[in-house]
């Protein structure tokens, strides 16, 4: 499917309606206009099936290139075919251009908007007709498309009449340059441009680590231990760094969006180029970027953090990160080929299985496939090291506060992924070898792809946000130079959160037409989430009382996360009211709330972390100026392009949407001063996006003439901070593993009552010999 | 200012209030600390004698703690309680709800609705009887089907917004109007916007949404679960008449 | 901890073999090469087939994608055939302290499974429920405005839900592939308990050790290709029962399910039960969905059934080297552990898909 044949599926909805309104009640009265709907399915089977090269369409009075807003007279005729001299009627025509205005100049022909003429009854008589084309203003260029009929003149419809069609382009002033600048190809370059500089700056790491061994012989030994490694700080460094690649590329795909919904009514993108950008955006986003950092600081910190060596299956977590890179790339394939994935990162079926959406989306499809497999490799990997590898004298509830989030989002997510695997597969076998779980004619349930997506994709955020809670509770009881408040309760809090993801899936579905009782009770359970949350909050507020709070970049941003993720709470809390929910679901409200629960909480929490754990993984103090800089910019502006989404979304203004109307003479829609907002809000976006790299810099330049980090710059107790920086590999001996003390001087060292029936249960009888 | 709908209005006003209380309240706390517990000139006291490798001493206070669990929890049950009354215009039962049952025409009855501010918590909607209409989606066009209703209540037919025909759907203020939806192809949504409802068509289902005209306006009706390309302009006009 | 842990960073092996005297695996190019052939291989499947239509241009891209994991999975064995049990990490955790720390990765792993039959189970129950079955349809009776309007009409398509048990279940020659491979799994389930007994028996000869776990792993291993074979021929070849009048068997052909039109793009099946005796009309369903659904769930199960294989084949070979004693004999129970999933799956994907 080309672009010809998308701008001609636009135009069908349009002139349908266009002309089903001049011609109706008789829309299928054929000698007064030619009804578009039946052009578009493969030819004009009101009269013959296919196009036939026997009529001959020329198209008169059209320039090369045109100057702009100047009128143009033209000439639509054409010869050949069963019309002669003497029949009842002889053809009509339909005449169709992307840009300008067509006037007909007599009552041969008829308008059917600015963008399109068609005979009249009168002009069926005929077989040349002259219209008027006023060029448009911007310069770009004009397609036109013209389908004319030669009819015998029976007045009947049939396979004796034959018909063409002939597309036309007429270049613009601006010339070919800018015109074939495709944002597509904008898309692909800039892409492509990112990983050249990606690349670059790993070469000048490897440079710098050893200026003097920068040759082919020392580089492939580098190369091939950073692509064959199991180290689990390489891995995260990895992660680490595909996270913040990927950060950008969805940057970019935001910045498009942002240019195109800047003015109202614009054209910098198509709409199914539109389609494909937002799609691209949340799922780069959530999958390529958010759980990559997210996965960078576990994979780096975990370990370290409960005394490990390294992961429980270190090969395992190699694989789960290199599946990434690759299914990266399937994810993209559609981009490359013009044809990017466009289903929204919902895809909600049947659209995602039929032949209308993209060829990208079952590469997008297969690209989900392998990041599902990586999440669960991912999360068996961290639960059983959680589980197993814990130091003497940690007991769970001496587990810091990141593992445990880490543990919680593990196990939310292992649970919930396969059923989020099962659907993409269902869907890729569907869009392949043709299945029919998604078939609605043969009986398949859209809604039931919404469960199985659902119940993934609620967990799913709260796998992306409840890391950030275990990094923002580590930062602020380090910086307030305090023990967190209510350790015990903030477990709970987050590990009743886990629970409770669960059963609250259904709150996304409150407008689809699922059974109302289980619309009500995810509205009960939708609700419940504000207690563990809201919890967490006061707990952290509670932390800074008494204490002493040192002003460093990551505490600048964690006293910013705790002011924006309590902004997306509290707006989180609009929805699980069913009655406001149905006026809010999919407008920009919701965007506004996702984007300062996954923005505000999950990257400024994991930028908190980045300013926190740089210098203990790479030995580098981090310049607190830049930081501050940073903070500030990204704070300030990030507002201003989420705080006023809120309102727009509450007025009417519906998200997906490629542009937006303001209210009219005739309808109300959007308010005059939404338009205004809307550039303010892209704005502010472009300034958030450059501002972030300040931070790109500031971590590049300390990786060169950083500060030397001493093992615990900030004065943190858990186990990382005794490790040099960057720590040994292994990271502990493992001749003299670590044990915590307790300062609370009741150490669980016994199995409680449950572990000793676990370990009944588990242990072989065996095992000593075994192991001596 | 009325927003949308009393209906939502009032929960959407009393749900501000609460918010606003509540950022005030954490956005208070969270500044006086953030400068009165702040270090002064860089010296840093370790309040809690935070030291490597060992689990710091305890710092919790179970009555504050169970505070607020149990403060927002009772929160949470008044929004509950609050937000449970539209339920029952947004879900009402087609025989003898809030809105009673179809109208009978040959006895000329007329749905009068109107906004009942007294019953129940938050006032709910009422009307004696409802006029049926069918709504078919597909991409990207929505067709209204008035049925056998007189054209003073409803009238389907073509209009243009935005430089492009759009359809039109013309209902009398005043009625009731429950909406049975299908799709022909993939799953839509279409949005009262000046009314707040919205509901997804899916195709080989049929769903249904309660129209509550009530003021006289025109507005635009926008799709609101992604179709395809022209998602956007999966519009269509609706005027309300008096 | 038992592991031993070298402090000099040796050159790493990242193509195998391993040295396991440096504890936990170093350096490999096993990850790197599956993730890329996984991404071939589904970026072919895709090339290949879309909307079903067959395009063979890009089976080499398949094949190509299958090497690639073939060859990650030769440096994975490669690195672990040297693997004595002398690193088997333990773990230090409580509740697990004392447990081989990969044994509860299984545990954890098997979970995650769990929910992806759930899902599938999830999918399937949606189906059966929500869609009519189609023998009740044709019981339902021809269309007839008076008397039965909703019935089925002489031509006209009817959506309906045809398990395929109503084939399967309809005799007991068609039952018979489905109940062999029922025993077939239990018996390998079996199996492979004894090749971990035999492999961790303290004081048993070395040369009989590796005889009997060999042979055991082996037997899994036939097992488990006895099941994918009956699976074909389930679906795809059919079998012919010969005539012996001495026990009253008649010769006749067992049609395979994709002969009887039981396929994915059967949206005109027509079947003899379905036709009426009085008037010889045919009922004409559209039963892609239910058929998606047996294919893909048993076909799912199939798949962990080769994945099995695939192990299988390795640890034979290990075994046949004499590779399992009683240090790292552990590694069979992983293993065992995996397959009695397989086998316990199986128990609830038989009488939902076979029988009911």
């Amino acid at each position: 499917m080309g672009r010809n044949m998308t701008i001609s599926r636009s135009m069908v909805a349009l002139l349908l309606i266009s002309i089903a309104m001049v011609v109706s009640p008789a829309v299928n009265s054929l000698p007064t206009g030619v009804n578009y709907d039946q052009i578009s399915a493969g030819g004009c089977n009101c009269h013959a099936a296919a196009p036939n090269a026997a009529v001959m369409v020329t198209l008169d009075g059209l320039p090369e290139e045109y100057n702009m807003s100047e009128t143009y007279q033209v000439t639509i005729s054409f010869t050949g075919g069963p019309s002669a001299e003497g029949n009842a009627n002889l053809g009509g025509f339909n005449l169709w251009a992307s840009g300008g205005e067509i006037t007909p100049l007599d009552a041969t022909v008829q308008s059917n908007g600015p963008s399109e003429v068609t005979h009249t009854e009168a002009g069926n008589d005929y077989t040349s007709w002259s219209i008027e084309w006023i060029a448009p203003s911007h310069g770009r260029d004009v397609d036109f498309v013209v389908h004319v009929n030669s009819v015998n003149g029976d007045g009947n419809a049939g396979p004796e009449d034959q018909w063409n069609k002939l597309t036309l382009k007429v270049a613009g002033s601006l010339g070919p340059g800018l015109e074939e600048a495709d944002p597509y190809k904008v898309l692909a370059t800039l892409i492509i441009i990112s990983g050249i500089l990606l690349a670059v700056t790993v070469l000048y790491g490897f440079y710098r680590t050893n200026p003097d061994a920068f040759d082919w012989e020392h580089l492939a030994p580098w190369l091939t231990e950073w692509l064959t490694s199991t180290d689990h700080k390489k891995i995260g460094t990895l992660y680490f760094v595909q996270g913040l690649f990927f950060l950008g590329i969805g940057g970019i795909l935001a910045m498009m969006i942002r240019i195109q919904l800047a003015v109202p009514g614009n054209d910098f993108i198509s709409q199914d180029q539109y389609n494909s950008f937002f799609t691209l955006h949340g799922t780069t986003m959530i999958f390529l970027a958010a759980m990559p950092l997210i996965n960078g600081f576990a994979n780096w910190m975990v370990p370290l953090q409960i005394g490990a060596p390294d992961l429980a299956m270190p090969r395992l977590n190699a694989l789960s990160f290199w599946l990434q890179p690759f299914a990266a790339l399937l994810i993209f394939t559609g981009v490359f080929t013009g044809e990017g994935a466009d289903t929204g990162w919902t895809g909600y079926a049947p659209y995602i299985v039929t032949e209308g959406a993209h060829t990208g989306v079952t590469m997008w499809v297969a690209g989900q496939i392998m990041l599902v497999a990586s999440s669960t490799l991912t999360g068996i990997n961290f639960l059983t090291t959680m589980a197993v590898m814990r130091a003497e004298g940690m007991g769970w509830m001496q587990m810091p506060l990141f593992t445990w989030s880490i543990l919680v989002a593990n196990l939310m997510l292992f649970l919930s992924i396969p059923a989020f695997g099962v659907g993409l597969i269902q869907v890729y076998l569907d869009r392949t070898i043709s299945t029919a779980f998604y078939d609605i004619s043969a009986g398949g349930d859209p809604l039931l792809w919404s469960h199985l997506f659902w119940y993934f994709g609620h967990p799913e955020v709260y796998v992306v946000i409840v890391p950030a809670f275990g990094v923002i509770s580590e930062v602020l009881a380090t910086s307030a130079r305090r023990s967190i408040f209510g350790y015990r309760s903030m477990v709970y809090a987050m590990a009743g959160i886990g629970v409770v993801a669960f059963i609250v899936y259904g709150h996304h579905m409150f407008t689809s037409g699922m059974s109302p009782s289980l619309r009500f009770v995810t509205m009960l359970t939708t609700m419940l989430v504000a207690v563990p949350t809201g919890i967490k909050i006061f707990n952290w507020l509670k932390t800074m009382h008494g204490g002493s709070l040192v002003y460093r970049t990551h505490t600048l941003w964690a006293l910013g996360f705790l002011v924006t993720f309590t902004l997306g709470g509290i707006s989180g809390m609009f929805f699980p009211s069913i009655a406001m929910d149905t006026h809010l679901h999919e407008t920009y409200f919701v965007v506004a709330h996702f984007h300062y629960v996954l923005v505000g909480g999950t990257v400024f929490g994991f930028f908190s972390a980045i300013y926190y754990w740089y210098p203990k993984m790479t030995g580098r103090m981090l310049d607190e100026r830049l930081g501050t800089l940073h903070f500030l910019t990204a704070f300030v502006t990030y507002n201003g392009i989420f705080w006023p989404m809120h309102r727009l979304g509450v007025v009417g203004m519906a998200r997906r949407h490629h542009t937006y109307f303001i209210t009219t003479d005739d309808f109300t829609n959007l308010p005059e001063w939404a338009a205004d907002w809307n550039l303010f809000i892209s704005v502010s976006a472009f300034l958030f996006f450059f501002s972030n790299f300040i931070m790109v810099a500031n971590m590049l330049i300390s990786l060169v003439r950083g500060e030397k980090a001493p093992a615990d710059p900030w004065g943190g107790w858990s186990f990382e901070w005794m490790t040099s920086s960057p720590p040994p590999t292994p990271s502990f001996d493992w001749h003299n593993p670590p044990v915590l003390k307790d300062a609370n001087e009741h150490i669980a060292h016994e199995p409680g009552r449950l572990g000793q029936w676990f370990n009944r249960l588990m242990v072989p009888e065996d095992h000593e010999e075994v192991s001596h | 200012m009325s927003l949308i709908t009393p209906l939502y209005d009032s929960l959407w006003n009393e749900y501000l209030v609460w918010s606003l209380l509540v950022a005030l309240f954490t956005f208070g706390w969270l500044y006086h600390h953030s400068f009165f517990y702040r270090s002064e000139d860089g010296e840093n006291p370790n309040v809690d004698d935070l030291e490597v490798g060992v689990f710091p001493v305890h710092y919790d206070d179970l009555k504050l703690e169970l505070a607020w669990t149990i403060a927002p929890f009772m929160l949470i049950v008044y929004l509950t309680y609050i937000s449970w009354a539209p339920l029952d215009n947004i879900w009402s039962s087609p025989n003898g709800g809030s809105f009673g049952d179809e109208c009978d025409y040959f006895n000329n009855e007329s749905s009068d609705l109107y906004f009942d501010d007294d019953d129940g918590l938050k006032g709910a909607y009422k009307a004696n009887c409802y006029h049926t209409i069918e709504i078919t989606a597909k991409q990207w066009v929505w067709s209204f089907d008035c049925g056998t209703l007189e054209a003073e209540l409803c009238e389907s037919g073509f209009t243009e917004a935005d430089g492009r025909a759009v359809p039109h759907l013309s209902l009398q203020a005043g009625n009731a109007y429950l909406a049975y939806m299908t799709s022909e192809d993939v799953t839509h949504a279409p949005w009262f916007v000046s009314l707040g409802v919205k509901e997804d068509v899916l195709p080989g289902q049929t769903t249904t949404v309660w129209i509550l005209a009530e003021d006289v306006e025109d507005f635009l009706l926008l799709c609101t679960e992604y179709c395809g390309d022209d998602h956007a302009y999966m519009m269509a006009g609706v005027t309300i008449h008096s | 901890m038992s592991g031993d842990y070298d402090h000099d960073h040796h050159a790493p092996q990242p193509w195998g073999p391993h040295d396991w005297g440096h504890g936990a695996p170093h350096n490999s190019f096993s990850p790197l090469f599956m993730s890329m052939g996984v991404a071939i291989f589904l970026f072919g499947m895709a090339e290949a087939w879309s909307y079903g239509t067959y395009n063979p241009g890009n089976i080499p891209m398949i094949l190509v994608g299958l090497l690639v994991v073939g060859l990650s999975l030769f440096i994975w064995w490669r690195q672990d055939l040297s693997f004595d049990g002398h690193y088997e990490p333990i773990a230090t955790g409580v509740p697990f302290r004392g447990i081989q720390i990969r044994k509860v990765g299984v545990w954890v792993f098997l979970m995650s499974e769990m929910m992806v039959f759930t899902s599938l189970f999830s999918t399937y129950m949606r189906y059966r429920l929500g869609i009519e079955n189609c023998g009740t349809v044709f019981d339902r009776g021809m269309f007839d405005p008076v008397t039965n309007p909703t019935g089925w009409q002489e031509g006209v398509t009817v959506t309906c839900f045809e398990p395929a048990s109503h084939l399967i279940a309809s005799s007991w020659w068609h039952i018979a592939p489905g109940a062999i491979n029922t025993f077939a799994l239990i018996i390998s389930s079996f199996t492979v308990v004894q090749a971990l007994r035999y492999a961790k028996m303290p004081g048993l000869d070395d040369e009989v050790r590796r005889k009997k776990v060999y042979r055991y792993l082996g037997t899994t291993w036939f097992l488990a290709v006895l099941f994918l074979t009956l699976k074909m021929v389930e679906w795809f070849i059919g079998f012919y029962v010969p005539e012996i009048s001495a026990i009253g068997l008649h010769e006749h052909d067992i049609i395979s399910l994709v002969d009887e039109g039981y396929t994915i793009n059967a949206d005109h099946y027509q079947h003899h039960s379905y036709v009426d005796e009085a008037t010889g009309a045919h009922m004409v369903a559209d039963i892609q969905v239910s058929a998606s659904l047996f294919y893909v769930t048993t076909g799912t199960h199939g798949a962990h059934v080769a994945g099995g294989i695939i192990g299988l084949s390795y640890m034979t070979y290990k075994a046949w080297l004499g590779g399992y004693t009683p240090k790292n004999a552990v590694s069979i129970e992983y293993f065992g552990l995996y397959w009695h999933f397989v086998d316990l799956i199986w128990v609830l994907v038989f009488p939902f898909f076979y029988l009911y």
